[in-house]
This record gives structure tokens, sequence and C-alpha cells, in this order.
């Protein structure tokens, strides 16, 4: 079975600037691993998940989900495969508005090969899952943590084999913060996908077994993490 | 049911619910403009032309072919010249007419025109080709001093069988109607008529008007001619009309054709052998119509082109509503890509849903063009004895939705590049 994520040779310079923001020589996830990205804002976290998830190409190396290398991929079928693969939780959440809760969940599924008939089922199956009862709500109808669990669900919607997370907890109080990991983790861990999760929240390092900095990543050697 | 782009593109249109239907509403009403403009175009040239009838040929002594049928279709004005009672009777000989009915007009009532003519009048002249007058109340008019009086007329004035009216002589006109200072006008107070007939709707100018018979008509002239030379005199009949009395100011015509056909070379040919003598003018009144509706068309042209004006000022009310909406929609935009969704799938959905407001415009326009042309038509049959038909021309209606639909969607276009650009990372991070 492919790695969920092999990243090899990975940098990312920004247009004009000289050094680059991004350098991890080697990384790999199995599938359902997780692993927490930690560090302080601004050294490029969030970058290395676009990076991961096609929607930025890196200067030069390769990532890999699944075993497919995802930059190779012609535009449109990297943007399919990226709905089929990876799932993506946000600080803020980014739930649609105007749509419910179910109708979020299930948005992913229409970019993906899930049977249309299938949609409503599985989604309110996974909101379900996840405590959510109130499946029609629409977001700003929902409670913070209400919230969280819809993004959860709909990071999963479509079976990914990654789930990056980008800072989940940033904008939550201690107490949510604790529920919000133990979601996220638990639910990637039921469905075997892997966990990338970003944050500078020093409470959150003790809920990974493998924890990095971007710079020992890029410190490391190719082919040892 | 499961998410698609048209549920997408909905939600969209309903997030900003004001901009969707002013942008509706902009649309509909060029479309409703241009529609109405359209059905118009057809139906004023087709009720114009209510009222010539199965006549094929207008005689009479006017300036000009125009000016007979403007005075003796549509009753702008008493004609200024007189046929000779002799002169039709050379005419009448002159070619085989199915009918050759002669008219006379001068008179009036509360300011509508008294049309005097004979009972063919009303048994083989018909207001509409192929639909005979008809009474919704009384009969035709038998013998002298008895009126029919017009549909629009009997509504406005009231009158009704029985009743009796006298005549003015001549027709008040727009500078005598409301001028204190101008002359009186002459009333036949010596002769009354009597209200025989009220006529069914015709949708002409025939509504407006009262029939009545031609000796009665010359007999008050003639009454009138006799108490300027014998100031004593007490009654005038029939008997005392000479031949200068004896005068009418139209003919209507029918050549003998094949029945039912109103294409003939006999009509032409008539009407060009009649122009030799020049004491008269004959008219073929469809010719003269369409003549002067190719003078009009100019300005349903000018119409149309501002209606046309219209409709790409609500494109651009679409370009302005999706463009000002782009920038609360780049993070939903961002958040789709990240779902999976391609930039040509972002662009489609702008470019659907710019297209979608243009087919809902379209039909609220044409809705309303339907309804209000029906209704506005109803109007004017009601009170204005109008008979508009605002039948919608199929060729230019499609057209009209066809066009107005692709120019809403290219109305999109710029919207939808800018949505296909929209970078992702930049967008999907939090709000400050």
């Amino acid at each position: 079975m492919p790695d969920a994520l092999r990243i090899t040779d990975l940098s990312y310079t920004y247009p004009g600037a000289t050094a680059p923001v991004v350098r991890v020589p080697s990384l790999s996830l199995a599938p359902g691993e997780q692993i927490l990205l930690a560090g302080s804002s601004g050294r490029g976290k969030s970058t290395l998940l676009q990076l991961i998830a096609g929607l930025l190409d890196p200067t030069a190396g390769t990532v890999e989900i699944d075993g497919v290398a995802i930059h190779s991929l012609r535009a449109a079928k990297r943007d399919l495969y990226r709905g089929a693969k990876i799932g993506m939780i946000f600080q803020t959440f980014n739930l649609l508005s105007g749509f419910s809760a179910l109708e979020n969940v299930m948005a992913p599924m229409m970019f993906s090969a899930v049977p249309r008939r299938e949609h409503r089922d599985r989604a309110a199956a996974l909101l379900k899952s996840l405590g959510i009862e109130r499946v029609n709500a629409e977001p700003d109808q929902l409670s913070v943590g209400q919230q969280q669990r819809v993004a959860v669900a709909r990071a999963l919607a479509c079976d990914p084999v990654l789930v990056l997370a980008d800072e989940p907890t940033a904008s939550l109080d201690p107490e949510n913060a604790v529920a919000a990991m133990d979601l996220i983790q638990n639910a990637c861990r039921e469905r075997n996908a892997a966990l990338l999760c970003t944050s500078h929240d020093p409470r959150t390092a003790d809920r990974f077994l493998r924890r990095a900095s971007l710079d020992e990543l890029a410190a490391t050697p190719a082919g040892t993490h | 049911m499961a998410i698609t782009d048209l549920t997408i593109v909905r939600r969209s249109m309903t997030v900003r619910l004001f901009s969707t239907v002013t942008t509706i509403l902009m649309v509909g009403v060029a479309v409703a403009l241009m529609l109405t403009l359209l059905a118009l175009k057809d139906a004023t040239r087709n009720a114009f032309s209510r009222g010539t009838g199965n006549m094929h040929l207008l005689v009479s002594a006017d300036s000009s072919p125009l000016v007979s049928v403007l005075n003796g279709v549509f009753y702008a004005n008493p004609p200024a010249r007189p046929i000779e009672w002799a002169k039709y009777g050379q005419l009448v000989r002159a070619a085989p007419w199915e009918f050759f009915i002669p008219t006379q007009l001068g008179d009036s009532y509360l300011g509508s025109p008294v049309l005097a003519s004979t009972t063919e009048f009303f048994s083989k002249f018909e207001p509409n080709a192929g639909e005979p007058w008809s009474f919704v109340d009384g009969r035709a008019f038998e013998k002298p001093f008895e009126v029919v009086v017009g549909s629009t007329l009997a509504g406005t004035s009231g009158l009704k069988l029985g009743d009796t009216i006298y005549l003015t002589h001549g027709i008040a006109s727009s500078r005598q109607m409301g001028n204190p200072d101008a002359a009186k006008p002459h009333v036949h107070t010596d002769f009354a008529y009597t209200v025989v007939g009220i006529l069914a709707p015709t949708g002409s100018a025939h509504d407006r008007a009262l029939f009545t018979d031609l000796d009665s008509t010359w007999i008050i002239h003639a009454h009138d001619r006799r108490k300027r030379e014998a100031p004593d005199t007490v009654t005038t009949t029939v008997e005392d009309l000479t031949d200068a009395d004896r005068k009418i100011t139209g003919i209507l015509a029918r050549v003998a054709t094949r029945p039912g056909s109103d294409v003939s070379s006999a009509i032409p040919a008539t009407a060009y052998r009649l122009r030799a003598d020049p004491t008269i003018t004959v008219a073929m009144p469809k010719t003269e119509i369409d003549r002067l509706f190719a003078i009009v068309s100019n300005i349903d042209k000018v119409f149309i082109a501002m209606a046309v004006v219209v409709i790409f000022s609500s494109g651009i009310s679409i370009t302005l509503a999706l463009y000002n909406s782009m920038e609360q929609r780049r993070r939903q935009i961002a958040v789709l890509r990240v779902l999976g969704s391609s930039r040509a799938r972002i662009l489609r959905l702008v470019l659907v849903e710019s297209a979608l407001l243009g087919v809902l415009g379209c039909a609220l326009g044409l809705t309303v063009s339907l309804v209000g042309g029906q209704a506005g038509a109803s109007v004017l049959k009601a009170q204005l004895g109008i008979f508009l038909d605002p039948m919608l021309p199929s060729t230019p209606t499609v057209l009209v939705l066809g066009g107005t639909t692709l120019l809403a969607m290219l109305a999109g276009l710029i919207p939808a590049i800018m949505a296909y650009r929209t970078p992702v990372a930049k967008n999907l991070k939090p709000i400050a």
C-alpha cells in the first residue's frame, strides 16, 4: 500500500524572493498515521499544506498523495484528485454560507465519484456520527463547536487518504480546542486517514506521536523523516 | 437530492436576493419593452387596416389618395370638395362594380362625424372584411331622419333607441372646441333625427360615428339654402331638392371579382382608368395605409433602437451585479476549489448564473408583455373601441429572448474570468 503522503526534496520560493519559504527534503506519512507540524505563525506551515494539496506549484521536488505525484497531474485532474484524496480543515472552518450543514458535507461529493444517490445518506450518517443532529441548520445557526464538527465531516466526506488540518484550534477556547482535536484525531483514526496538523499551540503537541517543526524538517537529510 | 451546479447557482442568487431581483427586473423591463414594441408594431398596423373593410377603392375629390383615406375611413376632416351627383352617375357606369356606395360627410353630433349614405352601406359594405355590420340594438336606417349610432359614441353619449337628436353643420375643429370667441356652430334645429340602431363594436373609426341616409342630409342643407333664398320657408322635402343639392363627398367601391377574392388585376386597372378623370381622387385604402406605415416605420425603428439600448443596459447591470458580488464570493470560490472544483467549472458556474438571470428576466418580460398587452388591449377596446391584438411575432420574439439570454451570458464573462482567476491560497486565510 503506498504512503498517504510522500514528499521528496520539496522547496518553494515566493516569486521575487531569494530564499525558499518551504524546504522539506523528505517526509512521509503512512495510511492512518498522524503528525503535528509545529511552529509560530508566518513560518510557511500553511504554504506547505497548500503545496501538498496541489494549490501551489513547488519550485522543486515532488509531493505524492496515495502514490500519485499530485503536481504532475493537469489542473482539472489535479482538482478532482485533491477532492477525492485530501480533506482539508481550516482555522475558520470556511463553511459555505447559504448552505445547510448537510449540504456543506454533500458539497465535496459533487466533485467525486461517489454516486449521487448516496450523497445525502452518506452526509447525514457522517454528521450523525459526529454528533450533529440539526443537519438542515445553516452554519451561522450552529455553535462554533458544531461548525467545527461540520468542517470535519466535510473533510472526511469523500473518504480521503490524507487530512490536512491548518491550525484547527486557533480560534477555539481551550476546552473546545481539546474537544476539536479529539474529534479530528479520532475521526481520522476510525477512517484510517493520515493526518497532518499544523499548530502553534504547545498544548496540542502532546497529542501526537510524531511532531516536527519546519526547521527540523528542513534540516533532516533526504529519506530519513 | 445531491448538490448540483444549479444548486450552487441558485444559492448564490438567493444569498444576494435584492441584487438578484433588481437585476432580473431590469432585464424583464427591457425585454417587456422590446416585445411590446414588436407586438404593437404589427397590432397598430392591423388596427389601422380595420375600417377599410371590403372596399377596394375610395373615390373622393380630396387633394390626394392619402387625404382621401384619412377623411373617408378615419373621419379626420370633412372633405373640402364635393362630388356632383351627376358625376356619381357617370362613374357608376364606368366599371362592373360589386358595390359603389355614395357617402356624404359634413355634419356632426357632439363633435362626432355623421356619415350619410344609402342602405347599401349596411347591407353590402363590411367594416372589416368578412365581418358584416352587427347591431346590439335596433336596425339600420330605412327612411329619412333615422340615425344609427356607432358603439363607442353610444357608450360615451348615452344615446339609445328612440332618442331624438339634432345635427350640427360641419365638424368642430380643435380651434373651435372650447374657444368662446369661435363662431357658434349652426345646428339644424328644424329637423330631428331618431336613433333606430346601435352598432356593435367594429374596432374601427366607424365606432365613433353616426350614420344616416343621404336624402335627409341633402334635405337639411337644401332647407338652409331655401331659407336663405326665402326666409318664410317652413319645410323642405325630397321633392324640393335640386341637382346642386345632391352632393356627396366619397364613394366606397368594390370591383366585381371572384367571390371571396380581394386580389384581382381588375382593381388597379380600374383605379388607373378612373384616375384619368382629374376631378376625382381614387385611393386604394390598403395601399395608402401601407404608405402611411412606411412613413411612420422610421419612428418604430427609433423606438426599437432605444429598446435595444435598454436591453444592453440590462446586460451591463448583470455584469455589475456579478462583479460586485465577486468580493463576497472569493472565499466560497476558494473553498469550492479546495473541495475539488476545477477553474473551468467555477467559470461555468458564473456563466450559468448570468444566463439564468437573463432567462428569468426574459420569462418576466415575456409574461409582462403578454399579460400587459392583453390587459391594455382590453382597456383600449372597452374605453376607446380600438381593437389591438398584441400578438407577439414568433421569429422576432425568439430572437429577442435568445439574444437577451446570450447577452446575459456574455455579460457574465468578465466576472466569470475574475472567478476563474481567484487565488485559492490567498482567499482561504482567516479574516483578520
